[in-house]
């Protein structure tokens, strides 16, 4: 199995593949490409991260079915930053569990770095969970009996480096803001702590992808933009965002953002 | 290097165990109670291997016919005339009078079980003498040879003398010396035990030539006992006839009872603990179920699960079933089973101060991981499995 990894792509490389890229996308492109560039399947559609095709998940509501997420087409590329705004209850949750493979679809498929979640097995999608996505939680996700420095390790606890590990906890930690607090309990921290040490946690295994479910719901202004600037950060060194919120404010904030509005289960281009 | 997968077990094992220590409180009652169990298991256990080999012992050793006079219900002395009538019955090998008797040492206040027999006559006596630490067994022939059981050269205060003496009826003295001691596995038949030839008994208790306290019929073939039983009472009228089935029925029959009321308290002791573990299997907490959420959301396979549980209840039931069987065997040995003495008391009355040698063997020790740890590692694991197998999409909230 032959995978070219994104970022070991030289630039040289880059504009074949894309080249590679568009003809895979139109119909027998695929087997064009693959005859004529000998390209191996499995490089193409490294460009794109996530791609939703007809996804659709619906849930019984008094006793009717309802659809939290309605037919959603999406394909969204290494590095871009994506956020979809909508009001509570659209669906939005629903959507990152998909592309996270923690919901199985009722029809459709989810493709991340190419492979669809639901043909893997249980391990391979964990491992994948493990080594590409960071998920930040919209409610708060760390276990109480962990110290911060344990909850943000809970990613790591199978690598090989603990010691390593626990340096790159830190730098995170200071990142977020909370360089003191390592040794404290979840119970000790505000709400607002709470989601940046969930945050930390997500960049701790230096992921593809990060899903955000509502990153700034419990944050104050300043810290607010903190920690917007460090999803820029991360995003300019290659890092792709799925960020669901109802505060159009965030949107605003992030200028390269390409921005989706959601609405009972239906996604759509966001227009001012 | 360590192998990867042993590195992992290793993380897995050093998490469970953070996780078993963060909710200590937790972990120490239930390990308490785990440990209750296995300690009442093991020490019933010990108890019932231990009385079952002794009484196996005690019967080996009983004659295969036992007569005793009787008068008005009560036991008497037994005329030695009465072999010549058994000597008519067919199949009866030997006939070998015995004298026993309780002394009571007043200077001492112990009771000693005395036993006048000449050994020698005794079909197969060669067995006995497996019973002996050291020496031999009395001789016919010689005057004032004893064997003694552990106990009774402390209770003498002999130091490193052989010699003592007993008072006759008279209050006049015999002196006796030691010409071997029982071995300590012996213990519950020989623990205060002296062992004498006829004669020197029927001096010791000043019974009359002619009468000894039984008579010890051995046959020739044990299949034919029943039989020789029935013609023996036709023959001598009066007199009880004890065989060896009976006896051993008789154990049974107590021992049985015992046994079964023992099982009724082992049979709470499980339903107490089974209701622990179904409390626990059914009820993971709404924070268990959030902290697998959490971490399958964070990429860990279920099986890495799986294993955190697995390694807790195995900390867990292996720690409770070290110190339960620790306890136990103290509780048995040191202690003399003091907390089941009222089950046992029939036993203690059979033979004062009986000191259990424990035997846990290894299929015991099976047993009680059979009704024990492995219940309670599938109350665990399986519940968490459950949870752990469903998508994860609880823990994201909505
Ligand atoms: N596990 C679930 N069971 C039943 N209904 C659900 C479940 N999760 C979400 N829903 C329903 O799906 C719809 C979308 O929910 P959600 O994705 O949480 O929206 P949002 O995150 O935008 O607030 C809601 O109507 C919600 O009630
Ligand atoms: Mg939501």
């Amino acid at each position: 199995m032959v995978t070219i990894q994104p970022f070991s792509i030289p630039d040289e490389l880059a504009g074949y593949l894309y080249v590679t890229f568009f003809l895979a996308n139109i119909p027998l492109g695929g087997i064009l490409a693959r005859i004529f560039f000998l390209v191996p399947k499995k490089t193409m559609g490294t460009l794109v991260m996530i791609e939703c095709r007809e996804l659709s998940k619906s849930y019984l509501i008094e006793k009717k079915s309802v659809f939290a997420v309605n037919n959603i087409n999406l394909s969204i590329n290494k590095g871009e930053f994506v956020v979809i705004l909508g009001h509570s209850g659209s669906g939005k949750t629903t959507l990152l569990s998909l592309i996270g493979g923690l919901t199985s679809p009722d029809r459709g498929q989810v493709l991340v770095a190419g492979e669809e979640n639901w043909q893997l097995s249980d391990n391979a999608l964990s491992t994948m969970r493990n080594s590409r996505i960071g998920f930040i939680f919209q409610f708060a996700s760390l276990i109480p009996t962990l110290t911060v420095m344990e909850n943000i390790l809970l990613p790591l606890t199978f690598s090989r480096n603990p010691a390593g590990s626990r340096e790159m906890a830190r730098d995170i930690l200071s990142e977020v803001g909370l360089a003191d607090r390592e040794n404290a309990f979840p119970s000790q921290l505000s709400g607002g702590q709470q989601r940046r040490v969930a945050i930390a946690r997500s960049f701790i295994n230096r992921p593809d992808i990060i899903l955000a479910d509502e990153p700034t719901g419990d944050l104050d202004e300043e810290t607010e933009r903190d920690i917007l600037e460090l999803f820029r950060q991360y995003n300019a060194n290659g890092t792709t965002f799925v960020v669901v919120t109802h505060n159009s404010n965030l949107a605003a904030t992030q200028k390269n953002a390409r921005v989706f509005s959601m609405r009972q289960g239906v996604l759509s281009a966001h227009t001012i | 290097m360590i192998p990867k997968n042993i590195e992992k077990q290793l993380n897995i094992l050093d998490y469970a165990l953070s996780s078993l220590w963060r909710r200590r409180l937790k972990s120490l009652s239930v390990l308490l109670v785990f440990a209750a169990v296995i300690f009442l298991l093991a020490s019933f256990q010990m108890v019932t291997q231990a009385l079952t080999a002794k009484a196996k012992q005690l019967l080996v050793h009983t004659p295969e016919i036992t007569l005793q006079q009787m008068s008005a219900g009560r036991q008497e002395a037994i005329a030695l005339t009465y072999s010549h009538q058994l000597a008519e019955i067919f199949g009866i090998r030997k006939v070998v009078p015995r004298i026993w008797g309780y002394y009571f040492d007043e200077v001492r206040l112990a009771n000693y079980t005395i036993i006048g027999m000449d050994l020698s006559e005794i079909p197969g006596n060669a067995l006995l003498d497996t019973t002996l630490l050291s020496g031999t067994m009395p001789e016919k022939a010689e005057q004032g040879k004893v064997v003694v059981g552990q106990s009774i050269t402390k209770s003498l205060e002999l130091g490193g003398r052989l010699t003592f003496s007993l008072f006759r009826p008279d209050l006049s003295l015999k002196s006796f010396e030691i010409s071997g001691e029982f071995a300590p596995d012996t213990d519950i038949l020989s623990h205060d035990l002296i062992v004498m030839n006829l004669a020197d008994a029927r001096d010791l208790f000043s019974i009359p030539t002619g009468l000894a306290t039984d008579l010890c019929v051995y046959v020739t073939n044990p299949q034919e006992i029943e039989t020789i039983a029935k013609k023996i009472s036709a023959a001598l009228p009066g007199v009880r006839v004890l065989t060896r089935p009976q006896i051993q029925k008789t154990y049974q029959v107590v021992f049985g009872w015992r046994s079964g009321f023992g099982s009724i308290c082992l049979l709470a002791a499980l339903a107490a603990f089974a209701i622990l573990a179904w409390d626990k299997a059914s009820g993971l907490s709404p924070e268990e179920k959030r902290e697998i959420a959490i971490l399958k959301v964070l990429g860990w396979e279920t099986g890495d699960i799986l294993a955190v549980r697995f390694w807790e209840s195995v900390s867990v039931s292996g720690l409770a079933c070290l110190v339960g069987i620790t306890a136990a065997y103290i509780h048995v040995v040191y202690f003399a089973a003091s907390l089941f003495r009222p089950v046992l008391m029939g036993w203690s009355v059979l033979r004062p101060e009986l000191q259990l040698l424990p035997r846990l063997a290894a299929g015991d020790i099976l047993l009680i991981l059979a009704f024990t740890v492995i219940p309670y590692l599938a109350a665990t694991v399986i519940p968490a499995w459950r949870n752990a197998t469903v998508p994860a999409d609880a823990a994201l909230g909505g």
